[in-house]
């Protein structure tokens, strides 16, 4: 009979784990709280840096995991530490006895509401990334206006934001916002696009060029300076006062949409876990890998293992890669016992 | 009663009377100093307030009452008020008592100074003295008073949360003299009146007490020792006094007739500013009250030990002190004595000298009264407000609501009230903006001046001249409007708990018409520490240092208070106070205005 291995969560990390772990003969069961397998991977349109369609990726390792064990809108009720392993009870009432569990919970988008003077959630015509993303797959959006002339996008929405209470860089904000100034600019040619930043941090292969399209090919405006405070007009549309640090002067601008790239923060569910099972966090609310250079995806207990945005903000090919690592780091694990 | 010593002296009064003189020849030159520093107009009002009847009753009603009975620390700890007054008013009327016992037996004798107080040593009891047994009673009974205190005073070191403090201050070596030595003054006087108690008489403490002194001692041999360690107590306290602690006591009575003639804080360390730090009695009810001590680190930041600094003249550590603190106020409204802790650490942050002053004289206001003309009322939502638009937006729709005819001064950005610049102490630049301010309020025919943020609120009404113009915070303005029918507010089933915000509670006295606001738009609960205990929520402009992580402890610690209440959501008053809170909170946070707009109707929409 094969062993099972708990993960928790059915994002991307978990579902190539899955597909890892099937692979290297044991049986892997998912645990997943939404009603689909994906995460916010799913919820998106295209991948930077070449447009992938995320479809594409999560319908592929979907087919990939046909034969694993999924739990679809379930979710982890207790887990307690047995003598050499776990016992992980789900809330429709299934018992699993495991020797390794991997956690893959991933990451939550940072409430925007929380910086209100954004104006997310009080403003008709301030979204998130994720809207945004969301309308990009055919969602409609009475915020988004039918023929906008100014689109504004704000950086680091509760990233490095002491007041927020995260000071982590989200990494794929930068990125991210560049690639739907693109996509909007794509969708509405005539629409000027303003991006309101602090640092551009384009590490990945690829980042740079893309930035540079953005700028060069649709004249994406890249403005270094916080956005102060966000006012909307009588008809409506939003005044955004910021400062161009690179010119030195306050600006401000009277947009008709404004894109705040909200950050990630912790998945409070694996908060909740680490309690149960006394795994370490870390200062900035995610939890706390074994080491950070070498031993990201095991944790601090023997037979947890960590894949993924759990850990700290990552990409998704730093994701996908941290999923193989820690399916092999659990094979190892075991056949070690 | 006759005289016992015929020169009527003796040696060992000389420690006390070195110390006596030494007390009042320093008082005396400090007083002289401190009037010498006020500045010619403060000193013209004090001396006047001192020939005025009416403040003159006030002045010896409030030393009455607070340095001798300390009624205000009555009503706050009763064990704290007993312990304070039976020490105070209990050696104040031995020392009354002992004069009226020469004043009676040996009026010769009173014009030494030592006379009343070593009263019992330099006299024998005769038989002619029969109105004497009703003093000695009383004598004894004073004393026994003074004892209780001590030996409270005594319990309360040892282990102060008995009293209901939590933290206590920790005293300097020079403190802790004057203390031993104050504690030391009472026993010593028992036993010496104790020996001489078959000769001087006495009443039920000493009497049985020189009952027993003689059953196994049996000869006078302890007498003198006794009044000398008595003499010599007294004069160790005496001479500690200027330069411990206790110098409140001199200082108070000199504070009190100051603020009752209406004097401010003008320097950071002379004049009234001096007489406030001397006043500091140490007591250490600021550490407990300072939203900071929630971490330990900042214990040593609390206004007790920005007195001791300042006296000390530690410039480091005044700055530091100064800096940090969030100016919400609280152990100015808890403190016995009155001490004004943050106007003191503005004062001190007033010295700093700054290379570049902010210039406003290119900001024309023309443009900008004519912006704020056309309503008789006008709207100031502040800086902060920006911040939080919500805010804004449902005072707005409110006035709409209630039909109110009104113009949104800085909707499209306006000037700062100042207050950020006069809480860091750079006063001059703040009077620059009141000035521009003032001209725009004044320019544009508005009667009233309605505002959402409790800062700026309390920057219109302290520093504002504003003539003919009513400043009021939207809280008082929307109790109006609901007085006169022109709002009507339904209940939601929603629980609120209402955080007074330190500005608008401790800093302008408005406690009851957001409460009254609220009760009548939803349910209302009570936190544990509320009203002019209310926590400061930790956003505060106020601190110039603290860091974010500093500031996320007393945050959280403001919060448990609020949870206390069990309440559904947190409501308050303040821009800032709001912004601060959802950061952290566990469950939603909503200004009044939020609440206000969403279970509004205004007269018009109901008449239809």
């Amino acid at each position: 009979m094969k062993e099972n291995i708990v993960i928790i969560g059915g994002g991307i990390a978990g579902m190539e784990a899955a597909k890892q772990l099937l692979c290297l003969g044991y049986n892997p069961i998912i645990v997943e709280q939404n009603d689909h397998l994906g995460g916010h991977v799913s919820q998106w349109h295209q991948l930077f840096p070449d447009m992938t369609p995320a479809q594409d990726l999560v319908r592929r390792l979907g087919e990939e995991i046909s034969e694993a064990n999924i739990f679809l809108e379930t979710t982890v009720s207790y887990v307690n530490k047995l003598k050499d392993g776990y016992n992980v009870m789900l809330n429709n009432g299934v018992n699993i006895v495991c020797r390794a569990l991997l956690i893959a919970s991933g990451f939550k988008l940072f409430d925007a509401t929380k910086k209100e003077e954004y104006g997310y959630g009080v403003y008709d015509r301030v979204i998130t990334n994720s809207d945004l993303e969301a309308w990009f797959n055919g969602k409609q959006d009475p915020r988004i206006p039918d023929k906008p002339a100014r689109v504004g996008f704000v950086h680091c929405v509760g990233s490095r934001d002491l007041k927020a209470g995260n000071s982590q860089c989200s990494k794929v904000c930068c990125v991210t916002a560049i690639k739907q100034a693109i996509e909007v600019k794509e969708k509405f040619p005539d629409a000027e696009i303003y991006c309101f930043y602090m640092d551009l941090r384009l590490f990945g292969k690829k980042y740079e060029d893309f930035y540079i399209n953005a700028q060069r090919d649709f004249g994406v405006h890249f403005i270094r300076g916080r956005v102060s405070e966000v006012g909307e007009a009588i008809d409506g549309r939003l005044q955004v006062k910021a400062e161009d640090t690179l010119a030195g002067k306050p600006l401000k601008v009277t947009l008709d949409m404004l894109v705040l790239m909200s950050g990630m923060v912790c998945n409070p569910q694996a908060t909740e876990i680490a309690r149960m099972i006394h795994l370490d966090m870390d200062d900035d609310g995610f939890l706390r890998s074994r080491d950070n250079v070498y031993s990201i995806i095991e944790s601090n207990r023997p037979g947890v293992f960590y894949a993924g945005a759990c850990t700290g903000t990552k990409t998704v090919p730093e994701t996908v890669a941290e999923a193989r690592a820690a399916a092999l780091g659990i094979d190892a694990y075991l056949k070690s016992l | 009663m006759i005289d016992r010593i015929p020169s009527g002296f003796h040696p060992f009064v000389l420690p006390f009377m070195i110390g006596m003189v030494f007390v009042l020849l320093y008082c005396a030159y400090g007083i002289v100093k401190i009037m010498i520093q006020l500045t010619a107009e403060d000193r013209k009002k004090f001396l006047i307030s001192l020939v005025t009847p009416k403040t003159l009753l006030k002045n010896i009603k409030d030393i009455f009452c607070d340095c001798l009975l300390h009624v205000k620390l009555w009503k706050r700890n009763k064990m704290l008020g007993f312990m304070h007054s039976s020490i105070a008013f209990g050696w104040f009327m031995l020392i009354v008592l002992g004069h009226i016992e020469v004043i009676l037996f040996i009026p010769e004798r009173l014009h030494t100074f030592y006379y009343p107080i070593f009263f019992n040593y330099f006299v024998a009891e005769n038989d002619a003295t029969v109105a004497g047994s009703l003093l000695f009673f009383l004598m004894d009974f004073f004393l026994l008073l003074v004892l209780t205190g001590i030996a409270l005073a005594i319990v309360k070191r040892i282990r102060s949360r008995i009293f209901g403090m939590r933290r206590t201050t920790r005293h300097s070596l020079i403190n802790h003299i004057g203390m031993y030595a104050l504690w030391a003054i009472f026993p010593l006087r028992l036993l010496a009146e104790g020996f001489t108690a078959h000769i001087s008489g006495g009443s039920f403490l000493t009497i049985p007490l020189n009952w027993v002194f003689r059953q196994f001692l049996g000869n006078d041999l302890n007498m003198l020792p006794t009044w000398w360690a008595y003499s010599i107590a007294l004069g160790v306290f005496m001479v500690v006094l200027p330069f411990s602690r206790f110098m409140h006591i001199p200082a108070e009575m000199m504070l009190i007739p100051m603020r009752n003639a209406g004097l401010k804080i003008r320097g950071a360390r002379k004049g009234f500013a001096r007489v406030q730090v001397y006043s500091c009695p140490n007591c250490g009810v600021c550490i407990d009250a300072c939203p900071m001590s929630v971490s330990k680190a900042n214990i040593k930041d609390c206004t007790v030990y920005l007195t001791r600094q300042i006296r000390r003249g530690n410039e480091k550590r005044i700055a530091e002190i100064s800096d940090k603190c969030l100016l919400c106020g609280k152990c100015e409204a808890l403190c016995q004595v009155g001490v004004e802790g943050p106007q003191l650490r503005v004062m001190q942050r007033s010295l700093r000298k700054y290379a570049l002053e902010p210039d406003y004289s290119n900001i024309a206001v023309e443009p900008l009264v004519e912006a704020a003309s056309g309503s008789k009322v006008l709207y100031f939502s502040g800086c902060m407000s920006q911040l939080t638009p919500e805010i804004g937006r449902s005072v707005e729709s409110v006035l709409r609501k209630a039909g109110v005819d009104f113009t949104w001064m800085d909707r499209d950005g306006g000037l700062c009230c100042g207050r950020p610049m006069a809480t860091a102490g750079r006063l001059d630049a703040a009077r620059a903006i009141v000035e521009k301010n003032e001209k725009i309020i004044l320019g544009s025919g508005a009667d009233t001046l309605l505002v959402s943020c409790p800062i700026c609120y309390k920057m219109f009404r302290e520093s504002y001249d504003l003539p003919g113009v009513r400043v009021v915070h939207y809280s008082q303005y929307f109790s109006g409007l609901v007085k006169l029918g022109q709002l009507k507010l339904e209940k939601s089933d929603i629980c609120y708990v209402y955080h007074d915000p330190c500005e608008l509670g401790r800093g302008c006295g408005i406690y009851e018409e957001p409460r009254r606001l609220i009760g009548l738009s939803a349910a209302i609960a009570e936190a544990d520490k509320t009203r002019e205990e209310s926590v400061c929520c930790g956003g505060s402009l106020g601190s110039l240092s603290l860091s974010f992580e500093q500031r996320r402890k007393i945050t959280q610690g403001a919060l448990d208070n609020l949870y206390t209440s069990h309440a559904d959501a947190i409501a308050t008053a303040c821009p800032l106070c709001k912004a601060t809170f959802a950061r952290y909170s566990d469950r939603p946070v909503r200004d009044l205005a939020e609440i206000i707009d969403a279970q509004s109707t205004g007269y018009k929409q109901t008449e239809r």
